[in-house]
């Protein structure tokens, strides 16, 4: 049986990577109405979902704290993310782990003392694996606890970085994780570029290790321009959703569901318009009432 | 400055000192908090605002919890009864307190019994991040209801919706109102919590209030 290059001659990983690229990241906030802010976030093929609630009241008395929120993290795996089907007990060693790792970084980060005796809620669930459990968790709660508009001083990102045959690569998949190649995951905070988790499990000579660490903090600002541009996007849509523009000729159009426009039978729907506003791009009925006539393409 | 801001974002305060005032005194609203002499930083994710003559700043942001805050008008539900006292959820972070004696012309004699689960309107007293927010149903000016106290008469309904959007709906200008009116006859109470009350009187009436509350809900985000 033929062992995979992680690294070949050319330079190229076992998934076509260089060895600084990270994976493909796409990222999406306020993906679950019941939460009072959620995040989905896709980095290659690991994926997780992230639900932030709070600050509310906590469950257990024990976990008050009288002076600032209690931030509690749950971290669950989802039977099918592996490649073996797998029922992972909540109380698993791993994920209690890595519940307590997120918890570590973002108690500096979040206004805790702002919220005395109460209690923030995370959920992290991870849909499918592929190396990076750590990074993607911190990843989405960063998204998650922005969009539920929890004040935050900064926000976070993660990254991992190894090294492959003594070259740094960056963004371990789970073939580079579970080889021997060691693995190091860095936090940092996204403007001031300080380090808010340094993490390794395995053993990294220290020459290396400054060599890792820097690559890893490259790492996390690639990802920090992607997620600072969907939580940007995000607020856009938000705020002009919220807006609703009123014509001259007095008929309102405002972004309705279809569902609604079909329940609103007395009202005569007008042509499907597509307009620009502001840079947002969006399609709607317009709701006439007795005006034929609403231009503009 | 910038259209929108991120938590971590800075934002220059650009403050012009008048002629005789030694250290400038500037109000800084939610989402923001002071990082140097010259810039305030934003712990929000939402759009700043400033008026620069009154030293105002603040970030218009949205989510879906309250943070009370003393003289804001809330809708709540009664979750637990005391002697002396209701507690209400009024979606915060903690349960709010409501004294059994805070209805108009109420006496330890004729105290109003409550039973859980009832729809008030209320108003915050006091509000701090220590301790458990107090209600009142009397507006303290005029130390009268003036429409606070229990909702039970007619066909009530309540939806939960987020707080940008409850502030825009306070408009009573705003096109969703403006579109509803002309169809609809309704009562509505839109309180600072994220909470809408529609009140209608007959049965037939609770259908067209329903399909307004999904009418809000849509325009949600």
């Amino acid at each position: 049986m033929s062992r995979k290059e992680l690294l070949n001659p050319a330079g190229l990983r076992v998934d076509g990577r260089r060895a600084t690229d990270i994976r493909r990241i796409s990222c999406k906030p306020s993906v679950l109405s019941q939460a009072d802010g959620s995040a989905y976030i896709e980095q290659g093929n690991t994926k997780c979902l992230a639900a932030v609630y709070g600050p509310r009241e906590p469950r257990q008395k024990s976990a008050i704290l009288h002076n600032r929120a209690n931030i509690s993290v749950g971290v669950s795996f989802a039977p099918f993310a592996t490649s073996e089907r797998k029922k992972w007990s909540k109380s698993d060693k791993r994920l209690l782990e890595i519940a307590s790792f997120v918890k570590q970084t973002f108690e500096p980060v979040i206004q805790t003392t702002s919220f005395p005796r109460s209690q923030i809620d995370i959920f992290l669930q991870i849909l499918q694996f592929d190396g990076g459990t750590i990074q993607i968790c911190i990843n989405a709660t960063t998204m998650a606890l922005v969009d539920a508009g929890i004040p935050m001083n900064d926000y976070v990102c993660a990254c991992t970085a190894g090294v492959i045959q003594n070259v740094p690569i960056l963004d371990l998949n789970l073939i580079e994780e579970s080889s021997d190649s060691p693995e190091v995951t860095v936090a940092i905070l996204a403007d001031s570029e300080k380090v808010t988790l340094l993490q390794s499990e395995s053993r990294l000579d220290v020459d290396s290790f400054q060599a890792v660490a820097q690559l890893a903090k490259i790492g996390c600002k690639e990802i920090r321009n992607v997620m600072d541009a969907a939580l940007r996007k995000n607020i856009k849509d938000l705020f002009g959703k919220m807006e609703a523009k009123i014509k001259t000729d007095q008929s309102a159009d405002f972004r309705l569901g279809l569902n609604l426009s079909r329940r609103l039978e007395n009202f005569k729907a007008g042509p499907i318009i597509r307009s620009a506003v502001n840079g947002v791009r969006y399609t709607h009925i317009a709701i006439l009432s007795g005006h034929q006539n609403l231009g503009g393409k | 400055m910038s259209s929108y801001v991120l938590p971590g974002d800075s934002i220059p305060l650009n403050l012009i000192l008048l002629p005789g005032e030694p250290d400038p005194k500037l109000i800084l609203g939610p989402g923001l908090i002071r990082q140097d002499e010259d810039s305030a930083m934003s712990t929000k994710a939402g759009i700043p605002h400033s008026n620069e003559t009154e030293r105002k700043w603040f970030v218009e942001s949205n989510q879906r919890r309250y943070v009370p805050s003393a003289g804001e008008d809330v809708l709540g539900i009664i979750t637990a009864k005391t002697s002396e006292y209701y507690r209400v959820d009024i979606g915060a972070a903690h349960a709010a307190v409501l004294d059994s004696l805070a209805f108009e012309g109420v006496t330890r004699r004729s105290k109003p019994n409550l039973k859980v689960g009832t729809l008030i309107y209320a108003q915050i007293s006091e509000a701090n991040k220590d301790i458990d927010a107090e209600l009142t149903c009397i507006n303290p000016a005029t130390n009268r209801a003036d429409g606070y106290g229990v909702l039970d008469k007619g066909y009530i309904y309540m939806i939960k919706c987020s707080l940008g959007l409850c502030r825009r709906l306070r408009n009573e200008e705003h096109p969703i109102w403006t579109r509803l009116r002309q169809k609809y006859k309704f009562e509505v109470i839109v309180a600072v919590n994220g909470r809408i009350c529609l009140k209608s009187n007959s049965a037939r009436a609770t259908i067209e209030t329903i399909e307004i509350a999904n009418a809000i809900k849509e325009h949600d985000v």
